[in-house]
């Protein structure tokens, strides 16, 4: 080419590449199908649970990120009902296929109900367009129970909004007294436990021996506290620690059997042993939940209480802040010497309405994006929140948030959670009500109460066509007293 | 003398008697004073320093104007309709007497008889696919019907207590029927109307179950956030749950003291004309 | 009215009324000599009951022959009496239908005796200083929120943070689990329903006493009747109808009872208090079994509907017979 020729080729090649630099960021951001657009979003989300609480009161957050990013507006309204009739309202709402929710905090065992009638979105389904969505969580656990549906396959129904488990919050001012410490030892022939690393070693039995040393009714001071409302899952959650650890079972998410495997021995011994800790509770603990087992720690009734990580900011307030610490709850004392822990995994996912138009779609996988961006999980974890992955986790000086940080993610990998199954609310209806049986004492072997649920489980499943194995006939004489 | 001090006795004996059914209400309302330690404090703590905070965070709350106005739209409403509705069809059961007129007071009554957690699924699914979900006229409706089967049986009982002549003096003076029931009769059955408003109006001023699942955020009244708001952290947020039921219950009971006479006169269903 | 000669309207025009003015008393006409008068005032009623109450009862009724649970996804799938018969042999149900009837039994009773009784104390008040003011504290009960009654009820019965036992501890020395306690659930829950309800029985005996005729009153008390054959003479036969009718809305009500129990207890412990209501919802909206909670609903309203007729004709004979006296 002669060089005339050469420049002006130049020259257009210039321009091209100098309108093109400048045409295509305008193109992105022209991409985005909302640009422009105003949405409104609406979240359901459990009344009064700070988690989820947070996950509404940062949207605004998400609403400044959306504008600058994607250029379009979306305000937020929010709905709320306590956890006890939040399922209703969630099902009553997307069992006629309304919009009127686009985004939900559901409780981690309702996977399956929601999942199993297509009401919620499949998450992996939207991997490969959302690659963002492939995060890597801190542990199998959370995978497992915030987004697998049915158990044991791949599919995806959820994103976890936060992770949670149990702990134990523990009176340390009582517990390092120098009185207490030399009374217990003279007792027991054992020291308080002091640190982290002390509480890690501590099994049910030795748990029984400090809990019966605080238990002072006459000063108003009790070992422990737990929960045992037949209320939601309440009682079933913290009877599910001792039975799990000694080895038991609650069914076979293969083939649906639960009859020959909830009623075992061990989940019998769990049974017992779980009632035998009433003694060292404070008297109403009999009918306790969340609520009240809040009150009875921050009321100072309690040297410690069993409680959920989520509530960690409602369990030390401005008064106690300095006597609390967090510890790994007790387990059981294997053969070799170990401590098995195996405790039930609370925590609540996000997952999407399945019937939002294009737009309300695009929007809620564009706030889920964002949630899971590490300065939106840091923020949470800030307010008090629980994150699940494993980058914020791991993060440098993260254990230091918040004291309970560092027994949720000690605990996390020790947890897991129960059925994933459509009718987990009424399995876990009859369930609630043969353990509250017990220990309450109005059945007084706790395998006439297995038996009975297990009847029921077994009954409740085949009827609903969900399980091949008909209750055995020895089903028809179970009753619960 | 003998007599008054029997009788001072005997007031003080029924003071007494009020009291001690009014105390937990009592406890309830002095608690909306208290801090949430005051609140749970054992002994109970009647010697406590009062604050105001906790009806500042009432107001302060973004659902708590809203939800009022909807339960004092939606109860007065519904009762009004109801009134009406039962009006006509009390007078028409009690003058033109219809075969039928045992069999539908019966039925009206049957009414209240069905548990209400089983019908409200299927009327939520009939308002779904209505699409009356969450609007004023389909909430205030359904409370209309709720109203009423007793507001029928007290106008009933009423309006058999007058006598028929007032109807046909009132035709043979050239009067529409009409206008003898809404000009002639209506006002002659003012106890029974009060007494059957104030019934119903508790009653819808109350209700919970139906709000919470056929309302939505546009016809919240207060029952329901009262529920959904009790939960703070996990815990029971009590200061706010006395907080709100006291300032709840403030309009009924200036109702009820207000119109205390008409309310007992109307609960004799027509038997009584005059004072009880 | 009608002229002696010509229409109605001819009439009216005579009398000077205006065009519109005769049309909306020919609208009235036409509505007064309707003989679909008495028809027309039913309609609205009429609409009322069939859109709001016919509809969802059959609908539910409907329901009931199939298995259906609206979570599971599945179509429903009948099953004729299935449910039914399910239902009759279940043991559980027929646990919590004596529970029922017992607590009606114990509630409607306690309440009837308590509230004649204070009505009687309250009937000849009048001159008392604040009367108004008492009875408005004395059906104060029945005003509050029933969702703070049950929540606040829960924490007075609380062992540790509860005045009850407080108190309990305080004159008796010893501790009450008031909700906790098997022996002691039923008592306290019906105490609180009993707490509430009973004002309502006391508004219906000063209705019933009000509506004995004064004269006859002071007849008795020139003869010098003793009381207790003034109230069986006088009293009773005029008052007995309006007490009937307050304990029949009671016992209706209570028969249904849900949101006090299952607030206070959830129907626990165990299943101590657990009454059909109870088991209703739990049916109806934990588990959203449609088919099995319309079949329970539709027997508990049978249950109901006979009672009811049986007592609604005992109550029409005995008016019948006071008419006749």
């Amino acid at each position: 080419m002669d060089r005339q020729c050469s420049r002006s080729m130049l020259r257009y090649l210039v321009v091209c590449l100098l309108s093109l630099s400048v045409a295509m960021p305008r193109a992105i951001a022209a991409d985005h199908p909302l640009k422009g657009q105003k949405i409104d979003m609406a979240i359901l989300g459990i009344g009064g649970w700070l988690p989820s609480r947070l996950g509404v009161d940062m949207s605004p957050m998400f609403a400044k990120y959306a504008k600058e990013k994607y250029g379009y507006d979306v305000s937020f309204t929010f709905a709320e009902a306590p956890f006890s009739a939040l399922f209703q309202k969630a099902a009553s709402t997307l069992a006629t296929r309304s919009q009127e929710y686009n985004i939900i905090i559901s409780d981690s065992q309702w996977l399956g109900a929601l999942a199993e009638p297509k009401w919620i979105v499949k998450i992996s389904d939207l991997l490969k367009q959302n690659p963002e969505f492939n995060i890597e969580w801190y542990d199998k656990v959370i995978r497992d129970s915030y987004q697998i549906y049915p158990d044991g396959s791949n599919d995806l129904w959820g994103l976890p909004e936060e992770g949670d488990t149990v702990a134990l919050f523990v009176r340390k001012d009582l517990f390092q007294d120098p009185n207490e410490k030399s009374a217990f030892k003279a007792k027991y022939g054992m020291e308080l436990p002091q640190t982290f690393e002390d509480w890690e070693k501590i099994s049910f039995a030795e748990m029984e021996k400090i809990a019966e040393f605080f238990t002072r009714p006459d000063k108003g001071l009790y070992g422990t506290v737990l929960q045992y409302s037949k209320e939601y899952d309440f009682m079933s959650m913290y009877l599910y620690p001792f039975q799990w650890s000694l080895g038991g079972q609650i069914w076979d998410p293969k083939d649906g059997r639960i009859y020959g495997i909830l009623n075992s021995p061990e989940n019998a011994e769990g049974m017992v042993w779980n009632k035998r800790y009433l003694k060292y509770q404070p008297p109403g603990a009999i009918n306790y939940g969340i609520a009240e087992n809040i009150d009875a720690f921050t009321q100072d009734k309690v040297a410690t209480a069993f409680q959920w990580a989520a509530v960690g900011l409602a369990m030390i307030n401005d008064k106690n802040r300095d006597k609390v610490m967090v510890v790994p709850p007790p387990g059981v004392r294997q053969k070799d010497g170990t401590i098995k822990r195996l405790y039930c995994i609370g925590g609540q996912p996000w997952v999407i309405n399945a019937y939002n138009d294009k737009a309300h779609m695009t929007v809620a996988i564009d706030f889920l994006k964002w949630w899971y961006l590490p300065d939106t999980q840091l923020e949470f974890a800030k307010r008090g929140g629980n994150p699940a992955v494993k980058s914020v986790l791991e993060a440098k000086g993260f254990d230091s948030i918040h004291p309970w940080y560092r027994a949720y993610k000690y605990m996390l990998s020790r947890s897991r959670d129960f059925w994933h199954e459509a009718k987990y609310s009424e399995m876990l209806a009859a369930q609630q009500e043969a353990f509250t049986a017990y220990a309450t004492g109005q059945v007084a072997d706790p395998k006439v109460a297995l038996e009975w649920a297990a009847c029921e489980q077994q009954k409740i499943l085949f009827e609903a066509g969900r399980t091949k194995i008909k209750p055995p006939a020895s089903c028809a004489n179970a009753q619960l007293k | 003398m003998q007599r008054d001090w029997r009788r001072s006795v005997y007031h003080v004996v029924l003071w007494v008697v009020a009291v001690i059914f009014f105390l937990p209400i009592l406890w309830i309302v002095l608690a909306a004073f208290k801090t949430k330690d005051d609140l749970l404090a054992v002994p109970v703590k009647w010697a406590f320093r009062p604050t105001l905070a906790n009806f500042v965070d009432l107001v302060h709350r973004h659902d708590f104007f809203s939800s009022l106005w909807n339960s004092f739209l939606i109860s007065a409403s519904a009762v009004v309709v109801a009134l009406v509705v039962a009006f006509l069809a009390a007078y028409c059961f009690s003058r033109f007497k219809p075969r039928s007129t045992d069999f539908l007071m019966f039925l009206l009554l049957s009414i209240r008889m069905v548990p209400a957690a089983a019908s409200v699924v299927p009327v939520f699914l009939m308002y779904t696919a209505l699409g009356w979900k969450d609007t004023f006229w389909g909430v205030m409706l359904f409370y209309a019907m709720f109203s009423i089967p007793f507001s029928v049986w007290i106008l009933k009982g009423f309006i058999d207590g007058i006598s028929q002549r007032f109807d046909e003096t009132g035709l043979v003076n050239g009067g529409s029927r009409l206008h003898v029931m809404f000009r002639v009769v209506l006002p002659q059955v003012r106890p029974g109307l009060i007494a059957a408003f104030i019934f119903n109006l508790i009653f819808v001023w109350n209700e919970f179950l139906f709000n919470f699942i056929i309302g939505g955020k546009k016809t919240t009244m207060i029952p329901v956030s009262l529920v959904t708001g009790s939960l703070a952290q996990g815990g029971v947020d009590w200061t706010f749950v006395a907080t709100l039921a006291s300032v709840y219950l403030v309009p009924p009971v200036i109702a009820i003291y207000f119109f205390q006479k008409y309310l007992l006169v109307g609960m004799t269903f027509g038997t009584v004309r005059g004072e009880v | 009215m009608t002229a002696e000669t010509g229409s109605p309207r001819e009439a009216w025009r005579q009398d000077g009324m205006s065009f519109r003015q005769r049309v909306r008393a020919g609208r009235m006409r036409w509505i007064d000599d309707s003989r679909h008068f008495p028809g027309m005032l039913l309609v609205p009623v009429l609409v009322f009951f069939v859109v709001w109450n016919l509809v969802p009862l059959f609908w539910m009724l409907g329901m009931s022959f199939f298995n259906y649970s609206i979570i599971t996804g599945s179509p429903p799938r009948y099953i004729g009496f299935g449910n039914y018969l399910d239902i009759l042999g279940n043991f559980s149900v027929w646990q919590a239908l004596s529970k029922t009837f017992v607590f009606v039994l114990g509630a409607v009773g306690i309440e009837t005796v308590l509230g004649v009784v204070l009505g009687f104390l309250f009937w000849g008040s009048s001159t008392m200083p604040g009367r108004r003011l008492a009875l408005t504290l004395l059906f104060a009960p029945m005003i509050l929120t029933p969702a703070a009654t049950g929540t606040f009820f829960r924490l007075i019965y609380e062992p540790t943070f509860g005045v009850a036992n407080h108190l309990v501890q305080r004159f008796f020395g010893t501790s009450i689990n008031f909700l906790g306690d098997r022996s002691w659930a039923w008592f306290s829950v019906l105490a609180v329903d009993v707490w509430m309800w009973t004002p309502f029985m006391i508004l219906i005996s000063l209705a019933a006493l009000g509506s004995v005729p004064k004269a006859e009153l002071e007849a008795a008390e020139v003869d010098g009747l003793p009381w207790t054959r003034r109230i069986r003479h006088v009293i009773l036969p005029h008052a007995k109808f309006i007490l009937m009718l307050g304990v029949l809305l009671r016992t209706i009500d209570s028969f249904k009872v849900m949101d006090l129990i299952y607030q206070l207890t959830r129907g626990g412990p165990g299943n101590t208090t657990e009454v059909v209501g109870i088991t209703l919802f739990r049916k109806a909206f934990e588990g959203f079994t449609m088919g099995w909670s319309g079949a329970l609903a539709v027997i508990a309203l049978l249950i109901a509907i006979a009672f009811t007729s049986i007592y609604l004709y005992i109550l029409n004979l005995s008016r019948a017979g006071k008419e006749a006296a």
